[in-house]
């Protein structure tokens, strides 16, 4: 999963894939705006066939956050 | 339409329901299919909610509704307007308390909510006493469309209350907007010839909001436009795609994001067009862009022109219902202004405040007098509190009146007059302007994508650099004294609007 979404990062903010981290935060570190963030999990959610709660979004700082919650949503 | 015909929302439902018919009004996603309604549709279920709601209560109630936009929220609002009661569209982001707040303040008898609010139901039961009846889009909704014949609905008059929307503000309390039936149907009708039965609107912004109401629902109603909803903001550029409108209405950091995203793919590829790469994010049938919500700069409305598209910001405010202007879209000069005055609007400059007279204006704050005589002079002017002028048909806006600094020398200072200075700068990603210690100072949280490989001291020469760059084109009692910088975002409003007020500020840059 971690390697699938940096492909889905490097195509939303000027990031070299190397750079990202399971830290890396996604506004404070990653550039990401808040619609490009939506964005990026707009295509998550079509890429794995489920659905982000938009509520949800808020507790979603940092690359390991989105991956645990994408996982979940998952299983 | 004849718009002569139309006086009030129920008016504008049925007039619609005997022009366009069986036309698809409404297309929405639900879960993987596409479910359609005609504009015969959302009359009939309009009048069977109506029915329902007018014989089970004596005299006029308010329900509340609130909810993602589509088409059971449309019923929910239009089956209480259509039967001469007033309806309270909330913020869908307000927390348990506040809702319950609002329900209160608004004297609310049925509340009607998507699923996502079942679980506040308890809660609003208990704190909410005087709300007698929750139906549920998913639930009891269907069932009394089901249950209940379209139903011959009574005479509204003009001037009965449809709507109390609240403002969210980026100061103080929410205040509740009476609008009037007359004073929406003004303003869905004040313009002409603005889109066609053909025109497909993708309906981005929350349906609450007062610029969505009118101009994505309203006017689609009155030109019989098809009007597609998008279900997330997560879901833009998949909307974008599948439904391929071709009028859009957006925020302009939505208009700024897309454009950055154009800009970098034709930097990687010059040899494409940027309006075909447009195209690709769009949709081949987009003609139309209109902003609002904030100030759009006017070099974005020139790159959009310059990729075809028709581009204008408009204005306006929720007392207003809300169009104060309209946009200008064919116009590829793009002065800065905010729009063209609309039909029937009165505008002048009053100690450089903009105070519109127009029967768009509302009938008052509800249930607050004092603040209705705050904002609206005995004879009949709305108060904006923006600063700004006018030249010929055109408003510009310098500011807000309440942000205005008032320095020791008397001179009035507009904040966004300065804060416009700093648009488009790369390193910077919010930015306020505010008096401290008597001095205007500027706080920035810095881009940190552009700034990632970057010193502090880089940093705060940029910012020192920049601030020495807009000083010189500023009067002395109005230059920068002093710079912050944050390291994190500034606190917002749930429209995303920044709050001037911050509890906490940055380090101060030596």
């Amino acid at each position: 999963m971690f390697e699938q979404l940096k492909e889905f990062i490097v195509n939303y903010v000027d990031v070299e894939p190397e750079d990202i981290t399971l830290e890396s935060r996604f506004i404070d570190d990653l550039g990401f705006n808040s619609y490009d963030f939506m964005s990026l999990l707009g295509d998550l959610e079509t890429e794995l066939d489920v659905v982000v709660d938009e509520s949800e979004i808020v507790n979603l700082h940092t690359v390991g956050e989105a991956i645990e919650y994408l996982e979940k949503l998952k299983d | 339409m004849d718009k002569n015909k139309i006086r009030t929302l129920q008016d504008l439902v049925r007039e619609s329901a005997c022009e366009y018919g069986d036309k698809i009004f409404l297309r929405e996603k639900n879960g993987k299919e596409i479910s359609e309604k005609s504009f015969r549709n959302l009359y009939d279920d309009s009048c069977r909610l109506a029915g329902y709601i007018t014989s089970k209560y004596d005299g006029v109630i308010h329900t509340a509704v609130i909810g993602g936009s589509g088409y059971a929220w449309l019923v929910s609002y239009f089956g209480t307007v259509c039967g001469g009661n007033g309806c309270v569209p909330l913020d869908a982001q307000l927390p348990c308390n506040d809702i319950c707040e609002l329900l209160n303040r608004a004297d609310v008898s049925i509340f009607m909510y998507d699923k996502k609010y079942e679980v506040m139901i308890d809660e609003i039961r208990e704190k909410c006493p005087e709300v007698k009846e929750f139906i549920s889009f998913e639930k009891e909704l269907p069932q009394i469309l089901s249950e209940n014949t379209p139903a011959e609905l009574p005479p509204v008059s003009p001037d009965a209350l449809a709507s109390i929307s609240y403002t969210s503000g980026t100061t103080g309390k929410s205040k509740g907007v009476m609008l009037l039936n007359r004073n929406l149907i003004d303003n869905a009708m004040c313009q002409d010839n603005e889109s066609t039965p053909d025109d497909v609107v993708l309906s981005i912004l929350p349906i609450h909001h007062i610029y969505c109401f009118t101009c994505d629902i309203l006017c689609s109603l009155r030109y019989g436009n098809q009007l597609c909803i998008n279900d997330s903001m997560l879901r833009i550029a998949q909307n974008l795609k599948l439904f391929q409108p071709t009028i859009i209405m957006v925020v302009p950091m939505i208009a700024e994001t897309i454009y950055r995203q154009i800009k970098t793919i034709s930097d990687a590829n010059p040899e494409i067009p940027k309006s075909a790469i447009a195209k690709k994010i769009f949709g081949e049938r987009l003609t139309t862009i209109y902003s609002g919500g904030a100030y759009l700069r006017p070099e974005l409305q020139r790159a959009y022109h310059e990729m075809g598209y028709q581009m204008g910001q408009g204005y306006g405010m929720t007392e207003c219902s809300p169009r104060i202007t309209t946009a200008d879209r064919f116009d590829k000069d793009c002065a800065g202004d905010v729009g063209i005055i609309v039909n029937g609007c009165q505008v002048k400059i009053e100690d450089g405040e903009i105070m519109v007279k127009s029967p768009s204006v509302m009938a008052g704050y509800y249930k607050d007098e004092a603040e209705t005589a705050k904002t609206i002079t005995p004879d009949g002017w709305l108060k904006t509190g923006d600063l700004g002028y006018i030249d010929g048909k055109k408003l510009f806006i310098t500011g807000r009146k309440k942000n205005l600094i008032i320095l020791s020398n008397g001179e009035n200072v507009s904040p966004e007059e300065i804060e416009n200075k700093f648009a488009g700068t790369d390193f910077i990603s919010e930015l306020l302007v505010y008096s401290e210690d008597g001095m205007i100072t500027a706080e920035i949280f810095p881009n940190e994508e552009y700034c990632k490989n970057m010193s502090d001291e880089e940093i705060d020469k940029l910012f020192k650099d920049k601030v020495l760059e807009i000083n010189k084109t500023l009067t002395s009692a109005k230059t920068i004294h002093r710079m912050r910088i944050r390291d994190k975002e500034f606190e917002k409003t749930t429209s995303k609007k920044i709050i001037r007020r911050q509890s906490e500020h940055g380090r101060i840059v030596k």
